[in-house]
């Protein structure tokens, strides 16, 4: 734009940018390096910000008082179902809602768009009776169940749908093709980055998800990661530094697939504007 | 779109079979939608009229559950604390997102611009309990990392989240820390869509920074503010996880109880599911009217792209 010299006005901006930064990833590096620590010597004042002595005991504590492994688990199939479940069922109504005629089907996606704006904890009440009903209270189902249905999603492949030309399809059932092999075989690949952006948002969701097991778990054994973590805290026995560590197991792996898949995170929410 | 809907829709040969078919296609999600949130909302609104504790029968109450609402001073306090805090949340996040993405959209050295623009992101992709419960440790009075370095800058801190006058405000500033990320990625987007070359005629026709800033730029972000700050305010209303996990009883003086707490306190700790249903039926219309809001605005002050 203009002269390529750095002013000192460009000088100064960056280095309040860089401290930004600092800052904000401050309470992270912090959180690691204590976990790290032997117990006695963490929390120092000043603040530590090397790990000395240095030690993963802190790690290995953990599982005596959270069934750690079993959590981790557990959220892994949460949120692997939820995610998968979800793009498929949403994947399958876009199709009918761009592709397929059928009576009724205009009023029915507008019905479901107008139910974007009913706030999830209007409908919890009710769904948790449903679930007693059911008797799936204290089951990875009643976490899972509800996450199906993602409205937005189906409205978010709609559109992209809308944008792949129907002469493409049209082509295809010339040549004697059905709407599954369409949909997954030719839509599909051509939807990478809607497909790529609503999985990323809703494992993300599934992942980082409290309200749903606190209000439908109870027992340890069937607790997600975030629910174990407050169980842990509030008093399971373990000093902080073992609480600091169940942070630092949970928050550190987000962190790398955060780095590894960058791009496409931040393509999810510029492309959905999802909140999470 | 609707007339090449209209045209398809005319009735061809076969129109039954793909009638049909076009009704297998949406039956999952259909199903689902019914069960999981139609049924549930008409529920919460039927709900709303009885009075029940889910273990015995529930009694009709007619319009007491709304009238109890009119005398909960507690509801008020929610109502109050939630709007402070959505208010608090949208000027802090579009103020400091719009600056941020300004400031990083002028950097130059790409090795700093990756390091701040991931910075600001990392902390919107880990969980709010973990989030929480880190917050918890920084501002902890005695060995919090946050309280000592304030008190190094010679800022005397309060205890957080034991001072009424101080829980909420914490809990903004954590709020912010955890969301940024998402606001200034969407405000980073928004300004990339600026054309330079009107930022260049405005600034060959003679107008400085802060002229092109206040003229062009902002004018033409409008639409991605106004994004930024009605997903902030309907993010912010239902604030629930880390108000929950850091204050579990709504704080010192109820100084920290949100809207959405409440609800789960009427609801799941006390069972009083009829008025929880009523309260959670006031939640939407607020909701509703954000969003009828969000459509006008929208229609009379944002710049048309």
């Amino acid at each position: 734009m203009r002269a390529k010299r750095p002013s000192a006005g460009r000088l100064l901006l960056g280095v309040v940018l860089l401290a930004v930064g600092l800052i904000m990833l401050a309470p992270l590096v912090w959180l690691i390096v204590e976990s790290l620590t032997g117990e006695g010597d963490a929390f120092g004042i000043p603040p530590n910000w090397i790990p000395k002595p240095f030690t993963v005991q802190n790690f290995r504590d953990i599982d005596g008082l959270i069934p750690f492994w079993r959590m981790a688990l557990n959220s892994l199939i949460v949120a692997t179902i939820s995610t998968v479940g979800s793009v498929l069922v949403s994947v399958l109504a876009a199709y009918g809602f761009s592709r397929l005629p059928f009576r009724g089907r205009e009023k029915l996606f507008a019905l479901m768009l107008a139910a974007l704006m009913v706030p999830v904890q209007m409908t919890v009440i009710p769904v948790f009776v449903l679930m007693r009903n059911l008797q799936l209270i204290d089951t990875l189902q009643a976490l899972w169940l509800p996450a199906l249905i993602n409205v937005f999603a189906i409205f978010f492949f709609r559109q992209y749908f809308n944008t792949i030309p129907k002469e493409l399809d049209e082509a295809a059932r010339i040549d004697g093709a059905g709407h599954l092999w369409i949909l997954f075989r030719l839509i599909m690949p051509l939807a990478g980055p809607a497909v790529a952006a609503m999985s990323i948002l809703s494992f993300e969701a599934s992942w980082n998800n409290y309200f749903g097991p606190l209000i439908f778990i109870s027992s340890q054994e069937k607790m997600t990661l975030p629910i174990g973590l407050v169980t842990l805290q509030a008093g399971q026995g373990g000093s902080s530094v073992v609480v600091f560590a169940a942070i630092t197991a949970v928050v550190v792996p987000v962190l790398v697939v955060f780095l590894v898949f960058q791009r496409a995170f931040v393509a999810s929410i510029t492309s959905s504007g999802i909140r999470g | 779109m609707s007339e090449a809907d209209t045209a398809q829709r005319a009735p061809s040969v076969g129109a039954g079979h793909r009638q049909w078919t076009g009704f297998a296609f949406v039956a999952p999600a259909t199903l689902l939608f019914l069960v999981f949130i139609l049924g549930p909302f008409i529920a919460a609104i039927v709900l709303s009229f009885f009075s029940w504790d889910m273990l015995t029968a529930s009694k009709f109450n007619g319009l007491g559950n709304f009238r109890q609402m009119f005398g909960d001073s507690l509801l008020y306090k929610a109502l109050a604390n939630t709007f402070i805090f959505a208010l608090a949340s949208v000027v802090t996040h579009l103020v400091g997102g719009f600056l941020l993405a300004l400031g990083v959209n002028r950097l130059t050295g790409r090795a700093l611009s990756y390091f701040v623009r991931t910075s600001l992101f990392f902390p919107f992709v880990i969980s709010w309990a973990a989030v929480a419960l880190l917050w918890k440790y920084v501002l902890d009075p005695t060995f919090g990392v946050g309280t000592y370095y304030l008190g190094q800058l010679g800022i005397s801190t309060p205890a957080w989240f034991t001072d009424p006058n101080w829980a909420l405000p914490a809990i903004i500033a954590i709020d912010w820390w955890h969301t940024i990320g998402f606001t200034f990625v969407i405000m980073l987007a928004g300004l990339q869509t600026v054309p330079t070359e009107l930022i260049e005629a405005a600034r060959s026709d003679g107008c400085n920074g802060w002229q092109v800033l206040w003229n062009v730029t902002i004018p033409l972000m409008s639409p991605t503010i106004l994004f930024a700050g009605v997903i902030t305010f309907i993010g912010a209303f239902q604030i629930f996880d880390p108000v929950q996990i850091i204050t579990p009883n709504g704080g010192p003086d109820n100084s920290t109880i949100t809207i959405v707490m409440y609800l789960y306190q009427k609801g799941f700790q006390a069972f009083q599911v009829g008025y929880a249903s009523a309260v959670s039926l006031l939640v939407f219309v607020i909701m509703a009217a954000v969003t009828a809001l969000q459509f006008w605005v929208g229609k009379r002050w944002v710049h048309e792209t």
